[in-house]
């Protein structure tokens, strides 16, 4: 029995035309005993950055800890808000401290990166358990559905979609994906984050 | 107790004398000032930072002196005082530069490596065994954050930021020749022509590319920056601190 | 395709071991996907035609979704050889059927013929799953899907093998936010062909050419006439697949 699998969960990021969304489902199980539908696995980082931590749930809590943390210590250094590339940087060189004891979670990260002309840029990332960045121009995938939200993803998504149509995309994707994995669902959250606001949905889904 | 030569307070570097000083910074300090001239102006477009590059002897091989020091693409500093004190800061500094890359894949602001090494600096005043760096430091760097930004570092650990300042033995003549020369709009070419001439007032002997040393920090274009953007991870942006070569500094002081 | 492992078999461990067991695995994971949607009177069934063995492919053409009426066709992902010795004797059973009734054998009764087959070999049982899209009696399209000892359901869509995981819930998604029509179905295969040659992941197992790969509709020749699978694909001739090596 797989660690990265003892309590479910998944999480999937889409770029959109100056806009990206990342969704989670809300199941917490114990291996196949269901014990919490309400179990998010998205965190704000900035008002910019989201971050998605599907994996093992302890670590799933004191992650969300150790990022707010050095999140935190980072604000106050530098007197500034940190940019998406370089949290997923600290995301990756966080997770490779523990290279040979590592978390048991796959991270994945949405936001909008500042550009030198003032402008917004999408930025989406995901890693490995130990850190290996993959910086990917349309979607990422993580959690015991990935290779269902892989799919259904590559069949939907489409580039430069408006945040109405991408917020449509990521549901259809994860809630179809999820359907099919009986180690997630009882429930999605999708985010979508544009320069100018955040729309934060929960989905209803199927319960069995 | 209290006596010229700082009395038994002067030893210790952990004890306060009974008027609130720590004398050994003052001592310092005082090395500092002995050291050669150093200073560094902020430009409109850019910074400079110039040291003159003083040897006891004309059997000694200067191309081995290094007075202004890379720490790394965006980064460069000068000193007065003690050259080994200097060097083993450098040495810290770039090992912080780095360490911060390998954490956030870019290099450090300006202010951040500043604080660093101001705390490193710090450190050496309040711990035992050891004695504080003979080091004052004109660190200067560009970030996206800041733009390009000039810190002062003392022995003490504090630190400010300049537009312009110098350091070491003519440091007052220094800075008051440099408030009469600057403006808030001097090009980066005006600015390193007046470090030139400050030098100047102080010089003992000939200024020739072998007895200065210039760094200079370059503000990026829009067009560099949004390539740097693009470059990431395997293309690096250019570098915006250099230092000039020997050719470069024998150009300016021709002119 | 077999591996056999071959041993030279040693006297002196033998003896120094005492009794020793030889093992042989008949069966092997040959990769691929397959895939069938039903419609309201018609049925698509698709399948890769890579065969592959761990990460060596065998063949970039081995067809394996097979027509077995007029109006039924099956798809065999897993064991190639038992998939083929597999649709033999289907084939076999529904020339018997039909001498005896003069008649194809439905749909219905094919699928039942199927779970009959497979269960019949419940303790050595072909490794395949099968999928068998067709007509009905009454007209509408239908997909059966089948375990490999023989339990099955009659299903809107389903995908079977290597990219299973992938497809199916696009399936489930497609199906569901609209009904399956002719017109959206077949331009839906070609998506998922697409599908399948760009996930690189799964390219190893499931990979297709265009040319290589297999749509056979079930329907009314006015389907199997139509005018994107003519000029998209004329037919599955070897000396087109061979320009696509």
């Amino acid at each position: 029995m797989s660690i990265m699998e003892n309590n479910g969960g998944s999480v999937i990021a889409m770029v959109g035309k100056e806009c990206v969304a990342i969704a989670c489902d809300l199941r917490l199980g114990n291996q196949a005993l269901g014990v919490s539908s309400d179990f998010q696995k998205i965190f704000p980082v900035t008002d910019r950055i989201f971050l998605g931590l599907p994996g093992l749930g302890t670590d799933v809590t004191t992650l969300k800890e150790l990022f707010r943390f050095r999140v935190n210590m980072y604000t106050i250094k530098e007197e500034r808000e940190i940019e998406p590339e370089t949290f997923a940087h600290l995301v990756s060189s966080t997770l490779y401290e523990h290279r040979f004891g590592p978390y048991f979670i796959e991270p994945v990260m949405a936001g909008l990166s500042k550009t030198p002309s003032g402008g917004f840029k999408p930025f989406i990332a995901a890693t490995d358990l130990i850190g290996c960045l993959n910086f990917a121009k349309d979607f990422v995938v993580a959690g015991t559905a990935s290779s269902k939200l892989f799919g259904v993803a590559e069949g939907l998504w489409e580039p430069d979609l408006e945040p109405e149509d991408l917020f449509e995309t990521i549901s259809q994707t994860i809630m179809n994906a999820v359907d099919r994995d009986a180690y997630s669902g009882w429930g999605c959250i999708v985010h979508v984050i544009t320069k100018d606001q955040i729309v934060t949905r929960t989905l209803k889904a199927r319960m069995d | 107790m209290a006596s010229a030569d700082g009395g038994a307070y002067s030893f210790s570097l952990t004890t306060f004398s009974p008027s609130g000083k720590l004398v050994q910074i003052e001592h310092a300090l005082a090395a500092v000032s002995a050291g050669t001239t150093s200073l560094g102006i902020k430009a409109s477009n850019g910074i400079v930072i110039a040291t003159e590059k003083k040897t006891s002897s004309i059997l000694i091989d200067d191309s081995m002196l290094d007075k202004v020091a890379v720490v790394c693409p965006n980064i460069g500093i000068v000193y007065s005082g003690m050259g080994p004190d200097f060097r083993v800061l450098i040495a810290k500094a770039r090992k912080s530069a780095q360490a911060y890359w390998k954490i956030y894949g870019e290099y450090p602001p300006t202010r951040v490596l500043t604080q660093e090494l101001a705390t490193v600096m710090q450190q050496a005043t309040q711990s035992g065994g050891v004695r504080p760096y003979g080091v004052s430091l004109l660190v200067a760097g560009w970030d996206i954050n800041r733009g390009p930004s000039l810190y002062q570092v003392d022995p003490s650990g504090s630190f400010w930021a300049w537009k312009a300042s110098a350091i070491g033995k003519n440091m007052v003549n220094a800075k008051t020749f440099l408030e009469k020369r600057y403006n808030d709009d001097i090009s980066l070419e005006d600015a390193i022509h007046t470090a030139l001439l400050t030098l100047k007032e102080g010089f003992e002997g000939q200024m020739t590319e072998k007895t200065i040393e210039i760094g200079i920090v370059t503000v990026p274009s829009a067009a560099e920056l949004e390539e740097g953007k693009i470059g990431g991870e395997t293309g690096r942006p250019k570098p915006t601190f250099r230092k000039l070569t020997e050719e470069e500094v024998r150009d300016y002081l021709a002119l | 395709m077999l591996s056999v492992p071959h041993q030279q078999p040693n006297l002196h461990v033998q003896q120094a071991h005492g009794p020793q067991q030889r093992h042989f695995n008949p069966y092997t994971e040959n990769g691929g996907t397959i895939l069938a949607i039903a419609g309201k009177d018609f049925s698509v069934i698709a399948g890769d035609t890579r065969q592959s063995e761990g990460y060596s492919i065998q063949t970039r053409y081995a067809p394996k979704v097979f027509r077995l009426t007029d109006r039924a066709v099956l798809a065999v992902n897993g064991f190639a050889a038992d998939g083929n010795m597999f649709v033999k004797k289907v084939r076999q059973r529904l020339e018997w059927y039909r001498h005896a009734h003069a008649k194809d054998m439905p749909l219905r009764a094919i699928a039942r013929l199927i779970q009959t087959m497979l269960y019949a070999r419940r303790f050595f049982p072909f490794y395949v799953y099968n999928i068998l899209g067709g007509i009905e009696e009454d007209g509408t399209g239908a997909v059966y899907s089948f375990d490999p000892v023989g339990s099955y359901e009659r299903e809107a869509c389903r995908a079977a093998g290597a990219a299973q995981s992938l497809v199916q819930p696009f399936l489930d998604n497609q199906a569901s936010t609209a009904k399956f029509s002719t017109s959206r179905t077949i331009p839906l295969t070609e998506e998922l062909r697409s599908l399948s040659f760009s996930l690189s992941a799964e390219l190893f197992l499931s990979g297709c050419y265009p040319i290589g790969n297999q749509t056979l509709v079930s329907s009314r020749p006015t389907v199997q006439t139509n005018p994107y699978q003519s000029a998209r694909q004329p037919r599955m001739d070897n000396a087109i697949y061979h320009k696509w090596r």
